[in-house]
């Protein structure tokens, strides 16, 4: 073989191995919640076991050896010789850790700890040597497992021991071989020869599924089986026959209460095959429901079809984008210059290909859409270990799981919401005599929560811990200088300062956080996704702090508009509804910023004094009305357009303070647009009101010097505003 | 190879040899096509056959099942090796496909009892 293949193939299980490793974790971890759960303790064992496999069979035979320990202790764990405790999950955990190195030595991203791996084997096999001995203390692990007590009330048909070996059971098998099972290179009538090793057995084969020859793939099985089993081996041993292909077959394993007539058939005879028959194709109805209802574990057929999907690198998927978005800024020339020309025949040809490239750009970014579960997920084992090092009972409860994201904006959510936890964990949740002192529950809880809201994405993270004291933030933001003794805040401006770098009110510096570095990363990571940060808190009940980021970073739907000479996108998801402002309108509303819609009264922001545009505007304006968080208001433009396909491109660390534009897009004539974000063009204005207005209550004189003229007529500029000149006489 | 064609003899002979399995399952569909659009008879023989997997056993379950409709005669040339037999046996087959010797007086292919309606032609 190659080099260049085995690498391939050494990537495919370092690919798969970092799967099982991530599945293996919250395994544990609720295997730590329900101790007594024999199918997670299946499906901890099988992920061990095919790790330990394909690692040995890629070379990886330190990983293999290491990984086979773990695999004896959860051997003994299903045997039911050795109890699942907190440390034995502990120590499993930290093993998952080494085994992780190892999978990614090679890269050489991390190494494997030899004297810690020596630790957890000698204290696994201290574990698994004093199974069944009579002094559960003799090994180093001490408390760690302690063996069970042989109890002859052990549920179920799990009377298996394989030291008694006498116990018979029933089984009823049913085993349908997917699509890919023969073409993996699993045989499953060898799989069968392996069960009927096990002990009597009377199978039936439907060929039912058989399609005509013609019509036949001859690299795919269509018959299934019902089979029927004594022996003296238990449930787990039975999957093990099927633990290669697990994946690609619909297993079902079910204990028979019925006498066996299950003699392995001697000779083709019609009527005994027959009456097997009968009674298997009685039974297949009622299974099949049964199965739907009852799910012992994992089971194939709760997993998408394998063979209906694909694993491509993300790379590649990122050039698709990349190049969709090339396409989508051509594909705006090419209508432009269409339209230009007059010659239906080019424009019919354009629009078509508008369209084209409009489905082509919806059904690349989907591609790139994942759901946030493994994000969220990742987080138990963070908890787990802060709780265990802090002595807090914490538990995770994890909502809208399935919630979409573009996977640019998930590979940076990770930190940010690592750092959130951490300090929830640290500052936010009590220690456990804390919580009962306040007759609260002495667990605590984090709650993970993904929803969608426009074309944003809520990610929050709440805890039911002390909340924040806004008092002492307040005051430690007039020590920093941040704001003065006298400044009315709100509660949100008060914790917004929690996010300034540097910032804490932490007596001392501890491990996990008080530093105020974590809060200020989170800031920077959102604002960098063109998100922002809500913090609402409660003393004494709780913390929420909500992540609104953006869909997707690449390309939007947008509706262009003009301000004198300049272009500006204003992206279609927020965007409610766009009607006239007159000059009367004006004039009708005494100088104030208001619209009247339907009866409605909508404030608005005039682009054209917010960007200074020092063009007249003309007589007719258009108001574009938007939702924002702060309710509806209106952006007044010269004139729109129509709508566009934008493929956002960033402005560049330069302008990384400017909130109001998301980023810039290049239109059909070359011309550069801004993207503007409503929702934070609506917030900076609200805030600069807020601001003057507090100001003028504080020191009138002072705020009408400072601005050199009275700043009721002044745009509301500020800090993070620049002049639409700026930007795009830059080259981008 | 283990799938020969061998068109010379009278009736036509596809003769399996080794272990017949995923590998040579196109050739083995290819035989049994062009052995069922001959019409008239045709014969398989197992003889020097050491191993059958699911692949190959569907292949002649499909097979037998248009011979039988088409009235065509498509059946065992000489003994199953007791290896393959077993195997299938094990498997749940209740017999071999094409084994002529236990032939049903006109009752339906087992594997396909399950859903007879779906199955008409096998009567």
């Amino acid at each position: 073989m190659a080099g260049g293949s085995v690498d391939q193939f050494r990537s495919g299980f370092q690919e798969e191995a970092r799967e099982l490793l991530a599945d293996l974790e919250s395994c544990l971890l609720e295997l730590n919640e329900n101790r007594e759960d024999g199918a997670l303790v299946g499906r901890v064992f099988r992920a061990l076991h095919t790790i330990k496999g394909s690692g040995a069979m890629f070379g990886f035979d330190r990983l293999a050896a290491f990984t086979h320990n773990l695999e004896n202790a959860f051997d003994e764990v299903r045997k039911d010789r050795l109890t699942v405790t907190g440390d034995l999950v502990d120590l499993t955990l930290s093993a998952l850790d080494q085994i992780r190195a190892m999978v990614e030595e090679r890269e050489g991203e991390a190494a494997p700890d030899p004297a810690a791996c020596a630790e957890i084997v000698a204290r696994l096999s201290a574990l698994t040597g004093c199974a069944g001995s009579a002094s559960p203390g003799a090994g180093s692990g001490g408390k760690a497992a302690a063996p069970r007590a042989p109890d002859a009330g052990s549920p179920a048909l799990r009377t298996a021991r394989s030291e008694g070996g006498t116990t018979e059971s029933h089984w009823r098998i049913h085993f349908a071989p997917g699509p890919d099972m023969v073409r993996s290179g699993s045989d499953p009538l060898l799989l069968l020869r392996e069960l009927g090793q096990m002990g009597p057995m009377a199978a039936e084969a439907s060929m039912a599924a058989v399609p005509p020859l013609a019509e036949l793939d001859c690299e795919r099985c269509y018959v299934n089986w019902e089979i029927r089993l004594a022996t003296g081996a238990g449930e787990n041993a039975i999957r093990d026959v099927f633990i290669f292909v697990e994946d690609l077959c619909e297993l079902a394993v079910e204990a028979d209460g019925a006498a066996p007539d299950a003699e392995p058939p001697k000779a083709p005879n019609a009527g005994q095959a027959k009456s097997a028959e009968a009674l298997c194709a009685a039974d297949r109805t009622a299974r099949a429901l049964e199965e739907k209802r009852t799910s012992p574990g994992r089971r194939a057929s709760d997993k998408p079809d394998t063979a209906a999907s694909l694993r491509v690198p993300a790379a590649r998927l990122d050039q698709l984008v990349d190049l969709v978005g090339e396409m989508v800024t051509v594909q705006a020339r090419l209508s432009e210059v269409a339209a230009r020309s007059e010659d239906g025949e080019v424009l019919a040809i354009a629009e078509e290909i508008e369209r084209l490239t409009s489905s082509l750009r919806e059904n690349s970014m989907t591609l790139r859409m994942l759901p946030i579960r493994a994000t969220f997920e990742r987080f138990r084992r963070l908890i787990h270990d802060l709780a265990r090092d802090l002595g807090k009972n914490v538990e995770l409860t994890i909502e809208g799981a399935d919630t979409e994201l573009d996977k640019t904006v998930i590979d940076q959510l990770g930190d940010p919401l690592m750092h959130l936890i951490r300090n929830s964990m640290d500052h936010g949740i009590e220690a456990p005599e804390a919580r009962m002192a306040q007759a609260k529950k002495p667990m605590a809880r984090i709650h993970l929560s993904a929803q969608h809201s426009g074309a944003s994405v809520l990610i929050a993270v709440s805890d039911d811990g002390a909340g924040i004291d806004a008092e002492a933030v307040r005051s430690r933001a007039v020590e920093r200088g941040l704001t003065t003794a006298d400044a009315q805040l709100t509660d949100a401006e008060i914790f917004s300062f929690i996010f300034e770098p540097g910032f804490s009110t932490a007596k001392q510096v501890t491990d996990l956080s008080g530093r105020g570095v974590g809060m200020d990363v989170v800031r920077q990571r959102v604002e960098s996704l063109r998100g922002s940060i809500e913090v609402t808190s409660r003393r004494g009940q709780g913390t929420t702090v909500t992540l609104r980021l953006p869909l997707t970073l690449a390309i939007i739907d947008g509706l262009l508009v003009t301000v004198g000479d300049a272009f500006f996108v204003l992206p279609l998801a927020s965007t409610l509804e766009c009607i006239e402002l007159t000059r009367e309108d004006v004039e009708r509303a005494n100088g104030k910023h208001v619209a009247y819609v339907r009866g409605e009264v909508v404030p608005y922001i005039r682009l054209r004094q917010y960007f200074a545009v020092r063009t007249p505007a003309p007589e007719r304006e258009q108001i574009m009305i938007v939702e924002s968080e702060e309710g509806r208001c209106g952006l007044v433009v010269d004139q729109v357009l129509g709508d566009c396909q934008t493929v956002i491109r960033n402005l560049g660390r330069l302008y990384r303070h400017v909130q109001v534009v998301s980023g810039a897009t290049i239109l059909g004539n070359g011309a550069v647009a801004l993207i503007l974000d409503p929702q934070r063009l609506v917030q900076e204005a609200v805030r600069a009101r807020m601001q003057r207005e507090r100001g003028r209550m504080r020191d009138p004189a002072r705020e009408t010097e400072k601005g050199g003229r009275p700043r009721e007529t002044a745009p509301p500029v500020n800090r993070n505003s620049m002049s639409a000149g700026t930007i795009t006489g830059v080259s981008l | 190879m283990p799938v020969r064609f061998d068109r010379s003899a009278t009736p036509g002979v596809i003769r399996l040899e080794g272990e017949i399995d995923i590998a040579s399952a196109r050739e083995l569909k290819d035989a049994l096509l062009e052995a069922l659009g001959a019409k008239g008879e045709a014969r398989i023989s197992l003889g020097m056959a050491t191993g059958m997997d699911v692949t190959a056993v569907q292949l002649l379950w499909a097979a037998e099942r248009e011979a039988q409709a088409s009235g065509m005669v498509l059946a065992l040339d000489g003994p199953v090796p007791e290896a393959v037999g077993a195997t299938l046996r094990q498997a749940g087959f209740a017999r071999f496909p094409l084994a002529a010797d236990t032939e049903r007086d006109g009752e339906p292919d087992p594997g396909a009892k399950p859903e007879p309606k779906s199955e008409p032609e096998v009567r």
